[in-house]
């Protein structure tokens, strides 16, 4: 699945050149980017050219506010598609580059293999190709641009405090963990084939499956979901747990969080709070699955930061299990408020 | 210089590039736990982890991923150190 376009400018998002005269934007680039961005996708532009007079002729087409973080620059392309990806933590393989240039288009397919790249004159096809098909469009896909508009306030409040804490404290974070209900369920299944970094084990629950859980016809099962708001504004709903607990045993068998709140400790207040409650239930010990996928490092990582430990090997699936017991609970990062 | 002040001043430099653009956090202090200051976190560790593998020839392997070595910035020197010691020097 794809999550942004990159756009060249001359010839592409516009007929004409812009440092040569006028241009017009091409009906078919404002449907692609009007219609992908209400499906989440989001857009940006690496381009030659002065950004300044390109911001402003942008402006007067109505879509400057469609672009997070344009680079508009005499960069080689290659290094302009790095800084997007950076900037809006999108990995290289999410990323599809639309550019009317054969040179450029050969040039970034060369230097970074893992973009898509496609020919202008396509651009129409972009509308149904299938890494942009989405089953049913979620709040949070419609509101994903609006995510990174406050993502980049986040950033730029942060230059006015003295270290990280004393940032994170004043953002006011507050994780609401909740059982999912129905109306989670096209969020559920998007969060877990789209995360990959903070994701235990990339297993996708069919849509079935997890009806079944919330009908309560798979024993044990529950799913909780986490909605985090800070004082920039809403993440809307950014994490989900799958736990099957049986009398006395807890077992987590799957955890995801999206990547656009890494680095400010959600994914270690989720687990801390979910292992307090537990403990709460009197289950003494708690067991995690884990499996490789490539990308998931940091899951390990957090569950043996926690005090979980490896307990047996893999089994035919590559799943490892892990287990920590409950009591003392891990401490909640103190900036983080759970309710 | 000695062998610990030279890792811990590299380490040092390297969080705060990284982790710390934008606020000056020069006094940073070695005992501090990265996680609970907020410095590091999950993801942000797999990054650094693969910056020393890199900048200190060294593999870390998955068990080693614990708090007793990465918690703070002595810890971390101290593994590294540790480590450093017990590759096995070239025929």
């Amino acid at each position: 699945m794809k999550k942004c376009i990159v756009w060249d400018l001359d010839n592409t998002l516009w007929d004409g050149v812009h440092l040569e005269g006028d241009i017009k934007v091409r009906p078919e680039a404002r449907q692609v980017i009007e219609a992908l961005d209400s499906r989440g996708v989001l857009h940006s532009i690496a381009s030659r050219g002065e950004q300044e007079l390109a911001l402003a002729t942008l402006r007067t087409t109505g879509l400057l506010d469609y672009f997070l973080v344009p680079q508009i620059n005499w960069e080689p392309k290659p290094k302009n598609i790095i800084s997007i990806s950076k900037a809006l933590q999108v990995s290289l393989d999410s990323i599809v580059f639309v550019d009317d240039d054969p040179f450029e288009l050969a040039q970034v397919a060369y230097m970074l293999p893992e973009v898509m790249t496609v020919d202008a004159v396509l651009t129409r096809q972009l509308l149904v190709h299938p890494c942009f098909r989405v089953e049913q469009n979620t709040q949070e896909a419609q509101l994903r641009r609006r995510f990174y508009l406050d993502e980049q306030a986040r950033q730029d409040a942060q230059r006015e405090y003295p270290n990280r804490k004393a940032f994170l404290q004043s953002c006011a974070m507050r994780l609401t963990l909740r059982p999912m209900h129905k109306g989670d369920l096209p969020r559920v299944l998007e969060l877990m084939s789209r995360t990959h970094q903070l994701n235990t084990t990339g297993r996708v629950f069919a849509e079935e499956e997890l009806v079944s859980i919330l009908n309560d016809r798979r024993g044990g099962f529950c799913i909780k979901v986490a909605d985090l708001t800070d004082r920039f504004g809403g993440y809307g709903t950014i994490g989900a747990a799958i736990v099957e607990r049986c009398d006395s045993s807890w077992k987590l068998h799957l955890l995801a969080v999206s990547c656009r709140v890494l680095g400010r400790g959600v994914e270690r207040a989720f687990l801390a709070s979910l292992l307090d409650d537990a403990g709460k239930a009197g289950c003494a010990l708690a067991l995690a699955l884990f499996r490789e996928t490539g990308r998931n490092r940091a899951m390990l990582a957090l569950y043996q930061m926690m005090g979980f430990r490896k307990c047996g090997n893999c089994d035919g699936e590559g799943i490892a299990e892990f287990s920590r017991v409950t009591e003392p609970p891990p401490a909640i990062p103190r900036w983080i408020q759970v309710v | 210089m000695s062998l610990r002040q030279e890792v811990e001043a590299k380490i040092r430099k390297y969080i705060c590039d990284n982790y710390l653009p934008r606020s000056a956090e020069v006094n940073l202090c070695v005992d501090e736990n990265l996680f609970d200051s907020g410095i590091l976190d999950s993801a942000g560790l797999i990054s650094f982890i693969v910056y020393l593998e890199k900048s200190f020839g060294l593999t870390i392997p998955d068990e080693d991923l614990l708090p007793e070595h990465f918690s703070s910035l002595k810890a971390i020197s101290s593994y590294i150190i540790e480590k450093t010691r017990s590759v096995p020097a070239g025929e």
